[in-house]
């Protein structure tokens, strides 16, 4: 009995990969049985050119981009472009290498930090000081 | 199918463009057309001539150079769809043709793509993954490779080496100057290649965004409009014609910048938002550098 049913399956997962390749409600099927592999073949299998994705151009966001950014030179200064960015306030208007935002970091937010958060930060301002002050060419 | 394509091609330009703005579809959807395609249309506008009967609604406040003379540009209306220019503006030529100087506007689009973006991508580090602070096994004699921690990054599960570290900006700015000069190129552009139009106001009859589009179609403007007026408060009816449309769209004037009009085919600008633009962008070819942040008081400056 259970034979039979195995050689039934492994027919119609034969059958399904077939056919999935030409119609996509077959692929559907395919992903309802769970597969799993030894890890030897390649994951990403593409046996059909996938569609292409529709990007829509218009959004809100993709029409309105940039504007504003000019707003110290045509609103006077009372603003500068740095101010519209949003993100952590460590980074606003501001670009450094990895040690130099840390040290900002620190300065700025450290004492409202997570305890395993701030250990970990502090190894790391360490480590980088001491690989770029001491070791290699720019010392 | 390949009669189709053939039927379609012959079937002209102008009337692709006219349908693709009715929003009705008669094509085959996975037609591809080249997207330097000009509607022909287009090209019948003329500039104004010489000894044209209508009044001169503008001139340029500031001091024209002796060697080059003033752009002229017609002022239309936006009360009706099939109105004629109703007058002549005189456009300063330091602003609107300028040289276009392509360099700028790629440097200017890239700094506006990236002066704001901050990327969160964030990679554990050996010292950072949870746990692997023990050796797993000692150093001689079990028969395996020898390992320190179970995190180290040859380890399934171990931190990266060299991946993203956290909150990373790409800020930087271009120097003022070339901000300037760049918008300049950007408007000189949209002026020598016919996107640019003046409008005396812009009210509309109706608060329709058909009408806008009825508009836009008849008088063979383009695809996507920019609108720019001066001042907080627009008239009512423009701001809800615009509020549906994606691809007509209404900034004032302080927000024009050079990505929203490459993003734009035309660019629509009342009389003035021109004396705005031409009194902020001519200041800076005259001034002395900054002692101090221009945001701080000056004298003579307001």
């Amino acid at each position: 009995m259970l034979r039979v049913t195995v050689k039934a399956m492994s027919v119609l997962g034969g059958l399904l990969r077939a056919g999935a390749s030409f119609c996509q409600s077959a692929g559907t099927l395919l992903h309802t049985a769970r597969t799993f592999s030894t890890g030897s073949c390649c994951q990403i299998r593409m046996h059909a050119i996938p569609p292409l994705k529709k990007v829509d151009r218009w959004t809100e966001k993709r029409s309105m981009f940039g504007v504003y950014d000019n707003i110290g030179i045509l609103g006077d200064f009372k603003a500068h472009p740095k101010d519209l960015i949003v993100g952590p306030c460590w980074l606003r208007g501001f670009k450094g290498n990895e040690l130099q935002c840390l040290i900002r970091k620190k300065k700025m937010v450290g004492d409202r930090m997570m305890t395993l958060e701030k250990h970990n930060l502090e190894k790391r301002i360490r480590f980088l000081y001491r690989r770029l002050n001491r070791y290699g060419k720019h010392r | 199918m390949l009669r189709l394509s053939l039927l379609v091609f012959s079937r002209g330009v102008a009337k692709r463009f006219a349908s693709s703005f009715s929003g009705q579809t008669s094509l085959p959807p996975n037609l591809m057309l080249p997207t330097n395609l000009v509607d022909p249309a287009r090209l019948k506008r003329r500039p104004p001539p010489a000894d044209c009967p209508l009044p001169l609604l503008r001139t340029c406040d500031a001091v024209v150079p002796a060697h080059l003379s003033p752009v002229q540009m017609w002022v239309e209306t936006l009360q009706s769809c099939d109105s004629e220019p109703m007058g002549l503006a005189e456009l300063h030529p330091d602003v609107f043709a300028v040289r276009p100087r392509l360099d700028i506007l790629y440097d200017i689009e890239m700094w506006q793509r990236s002066y704001k973006r901050i990327s969160y991508a964030n990679t554990k580090v050996r010292s950072e993954v949870r746990g692997g602070g023990r050796k797993p096994w000692r150093q001689k004699g079990s028969g395996r490779a020898r390992h320190g921690s179970i995190r180290s990054p040859i380890w399934r599960g171990g931190g990266v080496s060299h991946g993203p570290r956290g909150p990373n900006s790409y800020y930087y700015m271009l120097p003022m100057k070339v901000r300037v000069q760049g918008l300049k190129v950007a408007l000189s552009s949209k002026m020598s290649q016919d996107y640019l139009h003046i409008v005396d106001s812009l009210s509309i009859p109706t608060p329709d965004p058909q009408y806008l589009l009825d508009l836009v179609r008849q008088r063979h403007w383009g695809e996507s409009v920019l609108i720019v007026d001066i001042g907080e408060e627009f008239p009512e009816n423009i701001l809800r014609a615009t509020a549906d449309l994606k691809t007509v769209n209404l900034i004032p004037a302080i927000g024009l910048n050079v990505h929203s009009m490459l993003k734009h085919e035309v660019l629509v600008l009342t009389l003035e938002t021109v004396k705005f633009l031409e009194e902020k962008l001519l200041w800076h070819d005259q001034r002395y550098t900054p002692l101090y942040p221009f945001k701080l008081p000056y004298s003579d400056f307001p």
